[in-house]
């Protein structure tokens, strides 16, 4: 009894766990090919920039969690990171006031792209995948009103916060902080009836309908945390940036969804973890940096990250075909 | 049942074909020379672009899945036409048939992955798209290679551009001639009807016997292959290939279709549809130009037109 449930846990959560077990091993082949290029272990520094580099890219894979776990996808996000970009570089001062106002600002907007998306999604009935399509070329063309040129400023005392260490602990980034209340924030969403809802939906949409789950409910608060996620990554990114651009979203799209794909989470909708994509986020910023050290050329990165996308949702269809063939 | 779907995906053929013409007179108004015929033939010419690489994605919409490569499987291949051919005819006559193959190949590799693996179609076309991008930059060195300056052979300049018949370029009666072709197979073949009863049920295409992983493998092989010759029309109109030329073709393919009232989960539509989508979008835009809105508001305005074709032709039922 207890060895099927083992294997019953094993069979639901295979994706997750060869997630982290790929989120491991490159972090050991990482530390393997920075040693032996380097002659030394890599250190805070290197700590701190593959944490900040990641981060935005994780932040908006977490929001593209909530919408791939209703069964849907988020074409927007791209969109959303280059409006809230530019938002925060353009009206962004250097007063602590300002600073907290511009920042909510910018989650605000994104909370209400994300919101606009739901409402089409669930009151005008149409396909995820079209109507955001159709909401980025929106959000692409009004960051370009916002912010005609790249530039614009982000504060330093924002960027410190953001991007930078405390003070007292100068070998723990403050990305790190981010990252691991964000797992935590997860986890506490994880119980609530609203991410039980969203799961439900994901899995079979009728059923949790018959069982008095409020489809259209879950579905808006999974669309308007998707848009903060993503309003939330281009405050991040333009923070660490110091800068804004108001076409600098755009690959945020597509690493967000090979992210959410590395980390499990099925594109079918109702399984996987937002731990995953965050750790799926992670996968990709360290195979760029495997790849710069095992000496390949940084044009084919591309091509290097495409394939391996396929590898990993090759490996993982595989796995699953053999434990299923097992039970 | 039949009948009101085929109504659906009629009436989002003759919207998009009404508005069309109602925007060509909304900008005739501003300034009579954009009614002039040869305005409008140029018109026509972009829109075939579009329209060609909004014939193979038509092919896999139409069976419920979604081509996300297409940008760069047509880069890639407008930039192998021109590397390979250096610009001469007397190499074009293998340059084509490569560049046409590899782009076949491209898209029959995201079928196959879709079928052998179960790889959702915005996965693997998603990762394809990104092979492709990598492959261009990487064995092209960022595009500084000796040959990437090498023009589009005249051959396939002629077969785009040229006018035998006055005020008529070739790509248009090109067009035509692939309008009719996928006409004719949509409607007139087996695997035209195959293809609507996968995109409508797959299980019970597959429980009818029908080998629905072949069909797939097909479907993908000839988004493709239609994507190579919009690149090869891109490259003829440019002179050259350059990088980043198919990035507009990911939304406007895609956008032809859904103006066009095809069903995104597949089985509704055909490309007539698409063929009044791709002229319905560049005609927005230019006209857009022609009252100074600038590249901002040409992508909100693309972007609410969709919207709106959506909600008049693209709902759901609603469920209970």
């Amino acid at each position: 009894m207890a060895r099927l449930r083992l294997r019953y846990y094993a069979v639901q959560n295979v994706p997750l766990l060869l997630s982290l077990g790929l989120f491991v091993a490159m972090v050991i082949l990482y530390i393997i090919l920075f040693a032996l290029k380097q002659s030394r272990l890599p250190g805070a520094f290197e700590l701190l920039t593959t944490v900040n580099n990641t981060l935005s890219v994780g932040l908006s894979a977490i929001g593209q969690t909530f919408v791939v776990l209703t069964g849907g996808i988020d074409l927007s996000v791209g969109g959303i990171v280059d409006v809230t970009n530019s938002v925060a570089a353009r009206y962004m001062g250097d007063s602590p006031g300002s600073i907290a106002l511009v920042s909510l600002a910018t989650l605000a907007v994104g909370a209400f792209a994300g919101l606009t998306n739901g409402l089409l999604v669930v009151y005008g009935r149409l396909q995820p995948i079209i109507v955001t399509l159709a909401t980025l070329a929106i959000w692409e063309g009004i960051a370009l009103l916002v912010l005609p040129q790249q530039g614009g400023s982000i504060p330093p005392a924002l960027t410190a916060i953001l991007a930078g260490t405390l003070p007292f602990l100068t070998w723990l980034p403050n990305s790190v902080i981010i990252a691991v209340l964000l797992v935590a924030g997860w986890q506490l969403l994880r119980s609530t009836p609203f991410l039980t809802g969203v799961y439900a939906i994901g899995n079979d949409e009728r059923a949790a309908r018959a069982n008095g789950i409020s489809v259209a409910r879950a579905k808006l608060g999974a669309y308007t945390l998707a848009g903060t996620c993503a309003g939330a990554a281009g405050l991040y990114f333009a923070a660490a940036n110091t800068s804004g651009d108001a076409t600098s979203g755009t690959p945020f799209t597509l690493t967000s969804i090979a992210a959410v794909v590395l980390g499990g989470v099925s594109l079918f909708g109702g399984r996987g973890s937002a731990i995953g994509s965050l750790a799926g986020a992670f996968i990709l910023t360290l195979l760029l940096n495997v790849l710069f050290f095992a000496g390949v050329n940084t044009q084919l990165q591309e091509f290097f990250q495409g394939l391996f996308l396929i590898l990993a949702v090759v490996a993982s269809t595989l796995v699953r075909r053999s434990l299923q063939r097992a039970r | 049942m039949m009948n009101v779907n085929a109504l659906r995906a009629e009436r989002g053929t003759l919207l998009a074909f009404a508005a069309a013409i109602a925007l060509v007179i909304v900008g005739g108004i501003y300034r009579p020379s954009f009614v002039q015929p040869e305005n409008l033939a140029t018109l026509l010419l972009l829109a075939s672009f579009i329209g060609i690489a909004a014939a193979g994605q038509t092919f896999v919409v139409l069976i419920g899945g979604i081509d996300l490569s297409v940008p760069w499987v047509l880069n890639a291949m407008a930039i192998l036409l021109t590397t390979t051919s250096l610009g001469q005819n007397d190499r074009a006559w293998w340059a084509v048939p490569l560049a046409l193959g590899a782009g076949v190949l491209a898209g029959a590799l995201n079928g196959l992955g879709i079928v052998l693996f179960d790889i959702p179609p915005v996965v693997m076309t998603l990762a394809m798209n990104g092979i492709m991008e990598g492959l261009v930059l990487g064995l092209t060195g960022g595009f500084t290679c000796g040959a990437c300056n090498s023009y589009a052979p005249p051959a396939i300049v002629w077969l785009f551009t040229a006018k035998p018949i006055p005020g008529v370029a070739n790509g248009l009666l090109l067009w035509a001639l692939i309008a009719a072709g996928v006409g004719v197979v949509l409607s007139l073949t087996l695997l035209g009807r195959r293809i609507y009863a996968l995109g409508n049920n797959p299980l019970a295409t597959y429980l009818s016997g029908i080998d629905t992983r072949a069909v797939t493998v097909i479907v993908y092989a000839l988004s493709g292959f239609f994507a190579a010759i919009a690149g090869f029309g891109l490259a003829a109109f440019g002179q050259q290939a350059t990088l980043g030329m198919g990035d507009p073709f990911l939304f406007d393919s895609i956008a032809a279709v859904v103006i066009g009232g095809a069903s995104i989960l597949g089985g509704k539509g055909n490309y007539w549809g698409s063929v009044a989508g791709a002229i319905f979008l560049i005609v927005l835009r230019s006209v857009l130009q022609e009252y100074n809105i600038g590249e901002a508001g040409r992508s909100i305005a693309s972007g609410v037109v969709i919207l709106i074709a959506l909600l008049l032709y693209g709902r759901q039922r609603a469920e209970f």
